[in-house]
């Protein structure tokens, strides 16, 4: 096997480091952006590239807006009972 | 177009829904939408690639992990390769890196879950907007 092969082969053996910490909850962006994007590339009667990446954009900034909403009521919320 | 019979077109139904399962996408490829195809196998390929970066091949575990390992499946029956390659070698995983890997890897199946059924029901509703323009002529 080749060097990069197996440098290849090497990187999906072992886990990455990835701490407990509030950044990695940016891991979310990643998936959203891929869930919009299968969504939307079954949902849309025709594909053209540039209704596509709008239509795509609309709906992640959407979820994106909802979840920080929801996160800051959360927040709120947790501080109204715990002071 | 010659309208198909009912058992070839269950048959067809059938081969579109496995090619989809085999290889993401491959159901919408065969129903001549290649754009559509092109996207669906990009984005999970991708998905289920950085789930198993993150992770490692670890994350697909049948044993201690059955629930997730059923909507890791749905991606393709080549997961079912990998998972027993993680059986019989031991690939442990844990914390936040498992729990990440997980989740991409699974919803990367349940976004192909959602394709094959699209990709059915597209070839379903061609057959009856073919058969309902032969029965208008």
């Amino acid at each position: 096997m080749s060097m990069i092969g197996a440098f290849v082969v090497a990187s999906f053996t072992a886990p990455e480091k990835i701490g407990a910490n509030p950044q990695s909850m940016l891991w979310l962006l990643p998936l959203v952006a891929a869930i919009v994007v299968v969504y939307k590339a079954t949902k849309l009667p025709e594909i053209k590239a540039g209704n596509f990446l709008k239509e795509v954009a609309i709906l992640f900034g959407s979820i994106i807006v909802f979840i920080v909403i929801i996160s800051l009521a959360l927040c709120t919320l947790a501080w109204l009972i715990t002071e | 177009m010659t309208p198909r019979s009912k058992e070839n077109h269950v048959l067809f139904l059938l081969i579109v829904g496995l090619l989809a399962w085999l290889v993401p996408g491959a159901g919408h490829f065969l129903l001549k939408e290649k754009k559509r195809a092109i996207i669906i196998f990009a984005t999970i390929v991708l998905t289920f690639s950085t789930g198993l970066y993150v992770g490692s091949i670890g994350v697909i575990n049948p044993v201690g992990a059955t629930p997730w390992y059923v909507a890791q499946i749905m991606n393709s029956p080549m997961v079912a390769g990998l998972g027993h390659l993680t059986t019989t070698r031991h690939y442990f995983v844990y914390g936040r890196p498992n729990e990440i890997g997980q989740i991409y890897t699974s919803i990367a199946g349940l976004l192909n879950l959602l394709c094959i059924v699209n990709a059915v029901y597209l070839a379903h509703l061609r057959r009856a907007e073919t058969d309902g323009g032969s029965k208008c002529r």
